[in-house]
């Protein structure tokens, strides 16, 4: 299983960051291969080569505001949240980009 | 409609995080200006011509701010082609014009509806199915003259008069509150300036003090500066004062979020208030209501959107501030002391035979 994702929040300094760090954190424990790129205050950070979209199972899009290269994962599995869930909620976030997966 | 509603959040946060650095470039540079400056019957003026020229380039971000945001809801909206006409019509929100001679200026809250409406017209426009030939000058000729006549038009004839309307009055009440009102606004934002430390809510109220900050009043703003500190202050006090009340790693965790408070970042509570929201919550709105409190009697104000010890060089009435956040995040402390159950004797100390086991687990 590989999952990548972007997250972004409004002020780009502290959420994005967290959210990334959730995500990574979940999916590392669940043995996942994890990728996770940032698009906060200094722009986009950890950029998803056109590689890692290829050849990921599910993108998780945590993001609260508009994002920068959404077309990139036009044919793949998406799960849209808010950067929020992504803190609060990781398990289950994960969860749902899993089951999206499965349930192909 | 709810993800219709959605969407409009999204539009006007990514709006506001766009605005974000202009403000703070605008607010900072034009306090300095501002420092020493005389004080004369048209306000404050500048002495030397240093100071003359912060003062046009700190004005120079505050003209841009309104401009910028309702470009980028408009782009937030529809892509780039939305910005051309959001930054146009933002400008004009931004500029007062005398309609049926009555003086209109929309400031925030026009840039905001023009912002929306360029964006969906934007949107909509980019649907059309065009010939071929046509297609190619759509987005450099049809779609940013096409929506600024329109758009224009509308706000003129239609928007500006109600709109600047109610900007002028939120200013116009902001500016002549008495103490007792005072009060009512320090406690209302207490409870809801941080309530979701750094999330939603928090991005609204401070939309509204950025509103007000377009129009030159800087006390709710001053407020809404101080809460940033307070709550991830507060958290870090507390892990001093009561140690058997978190994990060692809780307590390593709380310095940071103190550091993070000290610079005007909230967001670090939000593990904390996940973990233990009974406790936490209460402790920390009881301790903004002390914190806007203080800061509101002591006339507080901040020309720029951040937080937190870092902004004090431009904040207005510094003592205060510094006593407001200290207050409210001793207040918030205490209580978490009273608030928090004891934990277990062992988790509180370091337990390396459990780090170990847990290691291997994985």
């Amino acid at each position: 299983m590989k999952i990548i994702g972007i997250t972004a929040c409004p002020t780009g300094i502290a959420h994005t960051y967290m959210a990334q760090e959730c995500l990574e954190k979940e999916c590392k424990k669940r043995g996942y291969d994890v990728k996770i790129e940032t698009q906060g205050g200094l722009g986009i950070e950890n950029e998803l080569t056109e590689d890692d979209v290829n050849s990921a199972d599910v993108v998780i899009l945590a993001v609260s505001v508009s994002i920068e290269g959404e077309e990139r994962f036009d044919d793949k599995p998406v799960v849209r949240t808010d950067v929020d869930e992504a803190i609060s909620h990781t398990a289950a976030l994960v969860d749902r980009a899993v089951a999206l997966v499965k349930g192909k | 409609m709810k993800s219709f509603l959605k969407d409009i959040q999204k539009y006007l946060l990514t709006g506001v995080s766009y605005m974000m650095p202009v403000v703070v470039v605008g607010g900072v540079i034009l306090a300095i200006s501002l420092l020493g400056a005389d004080q004369t019957a048209k306000g404050l003026v500048p002495t030397n011509p240093i100071m003359v020229y912060l003062n046009l380039l700190g004005k120079a971000g505050m003209a841009l701010m309104i401009p910028v945001f309702s470009a980028y809801i408009a782009y937030s909206a529809a892509g780039k082609p939305g910005l051309a006409p959001g930054f146009v019509l933002g400008y004009i929100a931004n500029n007062t014009v005398s309609i049926n001679g009555v003086d209109c200026k929309s400031g925030f809250l026009g840039a905001l509806v023009l912002g929306l409406m360029t964006g969906y017209m934007v949107k909509w426009m980019k649907t059309w199915k065009v010939g071929k030939a046509l297609r190619s000058i759509m987005p450099i000729l049809v779609i940013p003259v096409v929506t600024v006549f329109v758009v224009g038009m509308i706000y003129y004839f239609v928007i500006a008069t109600p709109v600047s309307f109610l900007m002028t009055a939120l200013t116009n009440y902001m500016t002549s509150l008495n103490s007792t009102s005072v009060i009512g606004l320090a406690i209302f934002m207490g409870i809801f300036a941080e309530i979701d430390f750094g999330g939603p809510v928090t991005k609204a109220v401070s939309m509204f003090t950025l509103a007000l900050i377009s129009e030159g009043v800087m006390g709710p703003n001053g407020i809404f500066r101080i809460l940033v500190a307070v709550a991830p202050i507060g958290i870090f006090l507390s892990t001093l004062i009561a140690k058997d009340k978190y994990t060692p790693e809780e307590r390593n965790n709380a310095t940071a979020v103190g550091i993070m408070g000290c610079l005007g970042i909230t967001e670090g509570a939000i593990p904390f208030a996940i973990k233990d929201p009974k406790a936490v919550y209460p402790a920390c709105i009881i301790g903004n209501i002390v914190g806007a409190l203080i800061g509101a009697l002591g006339n507080v104000t901040c020309p720029v959107p951040h937080g937190g010890f870092i902004v004090l060089p431009v904040v207005g009435n510094k003592l205060w501030f510094v006593v407001a956040i200290l207050t409210g995040a001793m207040v918030t402390a205490i209580l978490l002391k009273i608030f928090k159950k004891k934990l277990p004797a062992e988790e509180t100390e370091e337990k390396k035979e459990n780090i170990v086991s847990a290691t291997e687990a994985q």
